[in-house]
């Protein structure tokens, strides 16, 4: 008996209960108190001590967290019918995403367009050229229509001088130094006007320094009618001369280029008097 | 749950249910012992939201080790208490926590150097009723040092500067003082 009191009073319960003992001197606690029921009554009482002590110190946890501890215990209670229901919870949550409905109907239409503008341009392009064409033929057609009216006006000219009667025809002959030239001139003293007969004119070609000119004497003085060339295309028919009121005579010389202020007598082609 | 309708078992009844995993045992060692097994928790660990986790760790932990539990071996209070110091240790004493603390704000270190080091009077933490007047100071040191702080016996003697027989005298006359007192 003296041996289990010792053992009580060493402090070795104490600290078995408080949990600071090592594995070995547990084990001995244990088989000690199996043994003696004085040891196990000691330790009961200091665990009911302990108890006591602890109940006295105790602090309320808060209340929250009664449920939270109990629900993290109770949800791993190992009864999987409890998770039964989840499963069927999850039924079709997933919706499909509508997906964007690509439209041909636009891509046609942009191709369209694209086709539609490569046409115009080439349309376009082929109605430029043919404007072109016709504003060139147009162009041509005017002057055409130009000549012609000229022509005419011309032509009319020439048929006046033939139908009015106050018209005088001379007909230039020869000189000595040139005995086949000959030249038509028509002149109208009433109206003042001089017109040469181009289409009968036979009168050597003057060169490019030279040009012939018409010359009415008038009271014995030469008077300057104007210059004309003889080529070989000359087409016009008549060609009116400058405007005199009254001529004895009517003479062409060579002169120079553009004419001259009097005649050069020794270059006198042709002359007529009336 | 109403706290009020708390559900109390006696400890044959809660082993027993406890034993056949009964629903109703958890809720009944719940609000049997919370209390209890938080004052010690909370006296480790300063920080309110880690002392619940403890807390909760603790349950699930006899929760799931209560097979180990025999009455032969003891009271159940003694078992689960220890199983609450010991985590509570633990978590102190992990990487976690310390690296938790050491991210401490500059300006809360008095304050959390003191509750470390407890140089801070705790009215709470020893005593609060007549319990006081019936512990000598020495008693209540060794009491907090060994059940509240977890100190072994060895590292206590060292801590207060005395030897190991003294420690265990004490522990053991603190005791002797607690069961009168209760008596």
């Amino acid at each position: 008996m003296e041996d289990i009191k010792a053992y009580i009073e060493s402090g070795i319960l104490e600290l078995y209960v408080m949990g600071d003992v090592t594995p070995d001197e547990k084990l001995q606690v244990e088989e000690m108190a199996a043994k003696h029921p004085a040891i196990k009554a000691e330790l009961d009482e200091i665990e009911r001590s302990m108890e006591l002590f602890a109940e006295d110190m105790a602090v309320e946890p808060a209340t929250h967290l009664r449920n939270k501890i109990l629900n993290s215990i109770l949800t791993n209670l190992g009864n999987d019918s409890s998770f039964a229901s989840k499963d069927e919870i999850v039924k079709d949550n997933v919706v499909a995403i509508a997906t964007p409905k690509t439209n041909i109907f636009y891509k046609y239409a942009f191709a369209a367009c694209l086709a539609l503008l490569l046409a115009s341009i080439v349309a376009l392009v082929s109605m430029y050229n043919k404007l072109q064409d016709t504003n060139t033929q147009l162009a041509a057609m005017q002057l055409d229509k130009q000549h012609f009216a000229n022509q005419v006006n011309l032509v009319n000219g020439e048929l006046q001088v033939f139908q009015d009667a106050s018209f005088k025809f001379l007909k230039l002959q020869g000189t000595p130094h040139s005995p086949s030239s000959q030249l038509t001139v028509a002149w109208s003293p009433a109206k003042k006007k001089v017109w040469i007969d181009m289409h009968s004119i036979k009168m050597a070609e003057n060169d490019h320094s030279h040009q012939y000119q018409l010359w009415a004497l008038v009271g014995g003085k030469p008077v300057d009618l104007g210059v004309f060339d003889k080529t070989a295309d000359t087409t016009a028919d008549m060609k009116e001369m400058k405007s005199i009121a009254s001529a004895d005579a009517f003479a062409v010389t060579l002169e120079p280029r553009g004419g001259s202020a009097s005649p050069t007598m020794d270059q006198m082609v042709v002359i007529g008097k009336f | 749950m109403s706290r009020k309708r708390k559900i109390s078992l006696t400890e044959d009844e809660l082993v027993l249910a406890l034993r056949n995993r009964e629903k109703i045992a958890i809720e009944a060692l719940y609000d049997m012992y919370s209390a209890s097994l938080y004052g010690v928790i909370s006296r480790i660990i300063t920080d309110t939201a880690t002392a619940e986790d403890v807390l909760q760790e603790t349950f699930v932990k006899i929760w799931h080790s209560f097979s180990s539990y025999s009455t032969e071996k003891g009271r159940l209070f003694t078992w689960m208490v220890n199983i609450a110091r010991n985590l509570a240790i633990d978590k102190i004493r992990s990487k976690d926590f310390k690296n938790q603390n050491k991210n401490q704000e500059l300006e809360n270190n008095v304050t959390f150097i003191d509750e470390q080091r407890n140089t801070v009077y705790k009215p709470e933490l020893l005593g609060i009723k007549e319990l006081v007047q019936t512990l000598k100071p020495e008693q209540k040191s060794i009491l907090e040092l060994v059940y509240f702080k977890g100190y072994t016996h060895v590292e206590a003697a060292d801590e207060l500067g005395i030897p190991l027989g003294t420690i265990k005298t004490r522990l053991r006359m603190a005791i002797q003082q607690l069961r009168k007192h209760f008596n």
